[in-house]
């Protein structure tokens, strides 16, 4: 699973922000039938941090085919997929206020044609990289707005001391790609340009592997994640108010007033 | 039954003093890109000198509509800041006629000389000044508590001071994390910790932000147990960066 970073960087005439860049995800199959000789397949992928280039509803639709919830709990039905869809409002205004926004588009025309190119030798792999750098260019034809939304992801700051993670997704056609680990990559980056440092992920327990690889560790502080997960059902007292979140009806304490 | 002390919650930041530059230059160069985004029809204008980076996100979240409508920040109906309050939780009348008030208060201003002291008291590490103002700003919503002490007779003489503090950061939608939970050691075991963390988290449910997280030192679980957090629930855990040169 390697990345391989590549010269053509758009750059924008206002100077220095790199709006879109191009990248290329690779990935290795080892084809276990006939041969062990590695067939590599280069795809042409953009990654962008302007949240202009994000619109909401494609967003929905990467989470409804990544099946990722916004919510810790979800429900899930007895496949194990979710129930109902992320609220498109809501999902505006979690966008408009997290500090960073990672967005990876890709034609996806080009990632399944390379499934249908006949195996391709080892050694004319110079030469296809060569060939597919000539099919991208000229550049416009390959914008963004031809290419849909595969990965995502965020951070919600302070800007001041401490960012968390969120929200890391790929669709699953084009994952072990590196795509994610280059979304984590760049949400780092921003944060720490804005010399942030105390950087922390939430995740569930499949995807503990995959925030390891990216350099992210357990706490050397040795604290303990605690989530509030107070609910009717653990917890049942009368007259109390509640509110739903994901499968979880989350118990609102008590209001306290002076005596 | 606040026994121990309420220490760290939040692992202050493990880095050097720099200063904090956080430029925004997000409107600028959507004009000058090359390629257009053939979705949108949408064209930001250029007209907006003083156009911020929400702004032009939300502008560009306005769907296939021609008219340009760029919402200020604050028309936004969902956008309603939590209403700050304030209120007295406590009062004691002391044996020589003084009364003691603590006031609970959220969205006020904080000394931030005052807040550094009541950290060196509880014994966390110094933090820069500016990295800790950035925060406080940033922060979805700050709840403090002050100790009023009023002598009687002598009108005017008020002593406040700062005794608690907990801050949540948040997504205003879905996520929150809560950092820096702290009571002046001398106020502790009162049940002054536990009213600043259930305002904050009756505060997030009634917008509805379901995911409440926080990273508790080893002897605050106990204490964040009784208030209905649930230490790595469903195998959900947190890790933080370290960076590798």
């Amino acid at each position: 699973m390697e990345v391989a970073a590549v010269a053509a960087q758009l750059n924008c005439a206002a100077g220095s922000y790199k709006a879109m860049e191009i990248r290329w995800a690779t990935s290795k199959d080892y084809q276990k039938r006939v041969s062990s000789k590695l067939k590599s397949r280069r795809i042409p992928i953009f990654i962008s941090t302007n949240p202009s280039d994000l619109n909401p509803r494609d967003l929905k639709e990467l989470c409804i085919t990544c099946n990722h919830s916004f919510h810790r709990f979800p429900t899930l039905d007895h496949n194990g997929k979710l129930v109902e869809a992320v609220d498109l409002q809501k999902l505006r205004v979690a966008l408009s206020h997290s500090s960073v926004l990672v967005s990876v588009f890709c034609n996806l025309q080009d990632a399944s044609v390379d499934d249908n190119q006949p195996e391709e030798h080892p050694l004319a792999s110079p030469l296809m990289g060569l060939r597919d750098l000539l099919r991208t260019l000229p550049l416009p034809a390959v914008s963004p707005s031809n290419s849909q939304l595969v990965g995502f992801g965020r951070a919600v700051s302070d800007f001041g001391l401490t960012a968390s993670i969120y929200d890391v997704m790929v669709v699953p056609s084009l994952r072990r790609m590196g795509i994610g680990k280059m979304i984590v990559k760049r949400i780092i980056r921003m944060l720490t340009n804005k010399e942030i440092y105390d950087i922390a992920a939430i995740c569930s327990a499949n995807e503990r592997l995959f925030f390891k690889a990216c350099g992210f560790g357990d706490d050397i502080l040795g604290s303990t994640t605690m989530m509030y997960t107070r609910s009717v059902s653990t917890y049942p007292q009368s007259d109390q108010m509640a509110k739903r979140a994901g499968r979880k009806l989350l118990i609102l304490p008590p209001v306290r007033k002076a005596p | 039954m606040l026994t121990q002390n309420l220490n760290l919650v939040a692992r202050p930041s493990l880095l050097p003093v720099s200063s904090f530059d956080c430029p925004y230059e997000a409107s600028k160069q959507l004009n000058t890109l090359n390629f257009r985004l053939a979705r949108a029809k949408r064209k930001l204008k250029v007209t907006r000198i003083k156009a911020s980076f929400w702004d032009s996100i939300r502008s560009g979240f306005l769907k296939e509509n021609s008219t340009e409508v760029i919402e200020p920040s604050s028309t936004l109906p969902e956008e309603e800041e939590p209403l700050p309050e304030e209120f007295v939780l406590v009062e004691k009348t002391e044996l020589d006629g003084e009364i003691e008030q603590i006031v609970f208060s959220s969205g006020g201003d904080i000394d931030l000389y005052d807040l550094q002291a009541l950290c060196d008291k509880v014994g966390w590490p110094r933090r820069p000044l500016s990295k800790l103002a950035a925060a406080l700003k940033n922060s979805y919503m700050v709840v403090t508590l002050h100790s009023l002490r009023k002598s009687p007779g002598s009108e005017g003489n008020d002593q406040k001071k700062l005794i608690g503090m907990a801050r949540a950061t948040s997504d205003h939608a879905f996520n929150a994390t809560i950092w820096d939970v702290l009571v002046d050691p001398s106020y502790q075991g009162q049940g002054l910790g536990k009213a600043l963390i259930e305002k904050l988290i009756r505060a997030l449910l009634q917008r509805d932000i379901g995911n409440i997280t926080l990273f508790a030192d080893s002897q605050v679980v106990e204490f964040y147990r009784n208030l209905g957090f649930e230490p790595d629930p469903e195998g959900i855990k947190g890790m933080f960066w370290y960076p590798k040169y």
